[in-house]
């Protein structure tokens, strides 16, 4: 039976054997997570991440959902160069409000709380994450933030543009934006935890065998991101915090009237800001690197350069972040030295798209729903990627700061990217959340709708920023009107293609095709339990020996786990992920299940 | 195998191996979390060095209002109190449950002298007008020895640094004050301390942050 | 059943003997600061003890000194982004034309 297994940490000088053996999921599961706790209550107060996730998910869409709506609110109002059916002040309270809930409930949380929570102890073959409770309260946490954020809705609002620039929004009588700080901070503190269980997770709840060259890239992606969360979040917290005295004790640091300095708000705003982006891209960053290997069949290119230069991206995303002040009035020195610094942090993503292309090459491509969005991602995020490196030449920059062409950027990476990436990873990893297939046809068809609508919206909008209009403006000169209308009608066509998404998803938790372990024949350790996974995710403890885009290994070779009785055994067996020489003299010891 | 209550114990959740990994995880958790506060403190620290930068004379100026004997007072009270959480956990360590109940009610005694201390500080400037922002209504006598025209700048900063610190102050003694409970009732031994631990990281930190804010704001002469 | 490789046990002396010392470093550098030195010296000589106390703190009281490595590690690198971000941001506000416009 079991042979002795090492204490965790305990580094054994003669590597001890573990006996494994192979645990090939079931077809059709009976038990999993979603059976064993039933109920509202259940899922209320769960502290299973997988159940996390899937909350977080519902959230993240019901807001994307409302922001999104209130998008096409402003694009309608756009139809025409004065008002169309939006007074000028509420148009502003719609673009602030639309900005806010994209940046804060979707894009910041959506693929690490949402998919991460789900994938990344799967991925390490673990549990749970390291502090279960802690996650059901980041939840709550975000759900708070939003409450008070709506609170403020109620309160007068607010119309200081999502970037809450002072002396405005410190002067502003309303008390609209103080609810709204307030809400934004306690967002804040989610976001933090999520990444302090990351991290955590990451280092101390690998499976037997998972050492830091085994790492799945998607979980490189989220302790990168996580990285950035714990270190920059906590500025924008005090950021706020300082915002809001401002606002009701008049303190005056940021107040030129009162002796402050309003850049010095920009700067502690943009300090995260802008390593905010990268919360948002990275993770999306790692799901590329999981689909496009599974569908091309085929080991991903260049596994380090991918997996450092999402550290990379990190640590110089810190640095660049007065290129949203070039026009502010910061000095010429700070002035040059972010817009280098800018172009230096291109090269790390750029490695990336590089890698994935040539993973592609001579891989065996099959253009399931997630591999397309990957190939929308690529085409639509170097877009917006390049368009970035153009507004960090200072010289380029000083015309088209505040124009559309800003605004299309901005669009490209965050929709074209962090979104689509996010839908790749919703529709690649659906059938093990939910057990379910969804309409094959139809997806591929929402795609073309999204794609085709997401240019029609935002291409033209690089072209009249560069003609001139600027960006939060109401009105505009009849020149613009072309664009603006065809921008308009895009955007209907991407509601058009969400709309599809939404119905065939939804139909697919009733009527969809029950899914097996693994319907896209994917190395990842994630797939080798059931579809829908247990409770506590695998019925045995993994012991890993390959990477996980091995693909020229035989698949019995990744359902591996440790050979000890079910029950309470496999968790005290779990040795620590450094005895890997100990897992590997196991191998000619394993036997089948 | 071996038996369920011997390799298992009640305190280890249900995710993690055995205690040890459980406690080291947590450490970690809370050492990403103080990582987390210094940033939070950073932003002030930063605000401050901008503005120093700036108006050094000013600084020099407001300073004299600040009492440098009770700030460093303060200074000595948190280090005890930095002392005694860490005889706490070492009492802990050694299964001695009255040495970490008494080492313990020390540590809050001290860190609530702290905010006596502090409460008297700020009921002193705010008598002589000396307040943050909007509030800024400096007496006659005051006014003419501060004459900047950006001292309510400084005091804004200050107000904010020791505020936020002081809410940290209370955090902390309210989470104590939790331990003080649960060693009462017997949850700690040197098997299981981890929230002892943790804390006292918490609690150590606030010291720290305190070391820093007593020369930046009560020395500066 | 042991467990407890990793979780030093400071003796009473030695973490009293940590306080004390920095009761006395607490008491020089009150004493420094009333020396009245020239800037920038007076900020340095405060800073450098007030770094020699937050180092006693963090490695023995915290316990850095025999923890992991990495724990030591996330300290520093915290401490590196907070002087990355003053660094930065001085370079904006120390060299402007015009501090900030005035009212």
């Amino acid at each position: 039976m079991a042979s002795a297994s090492p204490t965790a940490n305990n580094a054994a000088t003669t590597p001890t054997k573990l006996k494994v053996k192979r645990f090939p999921p079931a077809q059709t599961p009976t038990n999993t997570y979603l059976t064993d706790e039933k109920g509202v209550w259940a899922w209320l107060t769960t502290v299973d991440h997988k159940k996390i996730g899937l909350m977080y998910l519902g959230a993240v869409a019901f807001f994307f959902a409302l922001a999104g709506f209130l998008a096409i609110a402003l694009r309608t109002e756009l139809w025409t160069p004065a008002k169309t059916f939006i007074e000028a002040d509420t148009y502003n309270q719609l673009f602030t409000l639309h900005g806010a809930m994209m940046v804060f409930f979707v894009l910041v949380p959506s693929i690490p709380a949402a998919l991460g929570n789900f994938i990344l102890p799967m991925q390490l073959g673990a549990k749970d994450v390291a502090f279960p409770r802690l996650n059901l309260a980041s939840f709550y946490i975000y759900v708070f933030g939003a409450i008070f954020t709506f609170l403020s809705l109620a309160n007068n609002g607010f119309d200081t543009g999502w970037t809450f620039y002072t002396p405005y929004s410190s002067d502003s009588n309303s008390a609209g934006i103080i609810w709204v700080t307030l809400g934004v901070f306690i967002l804040g503190f989610s976001s933090i935890l999520t990444g302090t269980n990351f991290i955590t997770t990451i280092h101390k709840l690998r499976a037997p065998g998972i050492s830091w060259d085994r790492l799945p890239l998607n979980v490189w992606a989220l302790y990168a991101t996580s990285i950035i969360q714990v270190l920059a979040t906590p500025v924008l917290a005090i950021t706020i915090l300082l915002l809001a005295m401002e606002n009701i004790l008049d303190i005056g640091i940021f107040d030129p009237a009162l002796g402050g300095d309003p850049v010095l708000y920009q700067h502690f705003f943009w300090f995260y800001s802008h390593p905010a982006v990268y919360i948002m891209i990275v993770p999306g960053f790692g799901i590329i690197s999981e689909v496009i290997t599974t569908f091309s069949k085929k080991t991903i290119f260049g596994y380090w350069a991918i997996a450092l230069s999402s550290l990379a991206i990190a640590f110089i995303g810190f640095l660049v972040w007065g290129h949203h002040m070039f026009t502010s009035g910061q000095s010429a020195v700070a002035t040059t030295i972010f817009s280098f610094l800018t172009f230096l942090v291109g090269i790390p993503t750029g490695i990336k798209i590089f890698n994935w292309v040539a993973t592609l090459y001579r891989g065996s491509i099959s253009m399931k729903t997630p591999m397309l969005y990957v190939f929308i991602f690529i085409f639509l995020f170097s877009i917006g990627g390049f368009t970035g490196i153009m507004l960090g030449a200072l010289s380029v920059d000083i015309h088209l700061h505040d124009t559309y062409y800003v605004v299309a950027h901005f669009h490209y990476v965050m929709m074209g990217g962090t979104l689509i990436a996010l839908l790749a990873g919703l529709h690649y990893w659906w059938p093990k959340m939910t057990g379910k297939m969804y309409n094959e046809p139809l997806a591929k068809i929402a795609a073309g709708f999204i794609f085709v609508g997401f240019n029609v919206t935002f291409l033209p909008q690089f072209i009249m920023g560069a003609q001139g209009m600027p960006r939060r403006y109401y009105n505009y000169i009849d020149q613009f009107t072309p664009f603006h209308q065809t921008s308009t009608i895009g955007s209907y066509i991407l509601a058009v293609g969400f709309l599809i998404i939404l119905y065939y998803l939804a139909h697919s938790l009733f009527k969809g095709k029950q899914a097996g372990p693994n319907p896209w024949n994917s190395r990842g350790l994630e797939w080798q339990s059931t579809s829908p996974p247990d409770f506590h995710n695998f019925s045995h403890t993994p012991v890993v020996i390959h990477g996980p885009y091995d693909y020229h290994q035989p698949m019995e070779e990744f359902q591996l786990g440790l050979a000890v009785e079910h029950g309470h055994g496999e968790e005290h067996a779990a040795a620590d992920a450094t005895s890997s020489e100990a897992v590997e003299t196991a191998t000619s010891e394993t036997t089948e299940a | 195998m071996a038996n369920h209550s011997a390799t298992h114990p009640k305190h280890v959740h249900h995710h993690f191996v055995n205690s040890n990994q459980q406690f080291e995880s947590a450490k970690l958790g809370m050492w990403v979390f103080l990582v987390n506060e210094i940033l939070f403190f950073g932003g002030l620290f930063c605000a401050y060095i901008v503005f120093r930068a700036w108006y050094p004379e000013l600084f020099t100026q407001a300073a004299l209002e600040l009492n440098t004997f009770w700030g460093a007072v303060n200074t000595v009270v948190l280090i005890g109190s930095s002392l005694t959480v860490a005889m706490a956990i070492r009492s802990a360590q050694n299964n001695q449950k009255r040495g970490l109940e008494i080492n313990l009610l020390i540590t809050i005694l001290l860190a609530c002298v702290f905010l006596v201390i502090k409460y008297f500080e700020y009921e002193h400037k705010l008598h002589l007008g000396i307040a943050p922002g909007s509030f800024w209504n400096p007496t006659p006598e005051i006014a003419a020895v501060l004459d900047h025209p950006k001292a309510n700048i400084f005091f804004g900063i200050y107000y904010m640094m020791t505020a936020v610190h002081g809410l940290h102050v209370i955090i902390g003694i309210a989470l104590m004050v939790w331990l003080y409970l649960r060693a009462r009732k017997g949850h700690f031994n040197s098997e299981y301390y981890t929230p002892v631990e943790i804390t006292g990281l918490y609690w150590h930190l606030v010291d720290l942050i305190w070391i820093f804010l007593f020369p930046l704001l009560y020395l500066i002469e | 059943m042991s467990e407890h490789h990793g979780h030093h046990i400071a003796s009473a002396k030695q973490l009293w003997g940590i306080g004390i010392a920095l009761l006395i470093l607490t008491v020089l550098t009150v004493t420094v600061a009333g020396l009245g030195l020239p800037s920038p010296f007076d900020i340095l000589s405060a800073m450098a003890i007030a770094l020699t106390k937050a180092f006693l703190v963090a490695a023995f009281f915290m316990g850095l000194y025999w923890d992991t490595k990495f724990n030591s590690m996330l300290l520093i690198g915290a401490l590196a982004f907070f002087i990355l971000m003053v660094s930065i941001t001085l370079l904006d506000t120390l060299y402007r034309d015009d501090v900030v416009p005035s009212f």
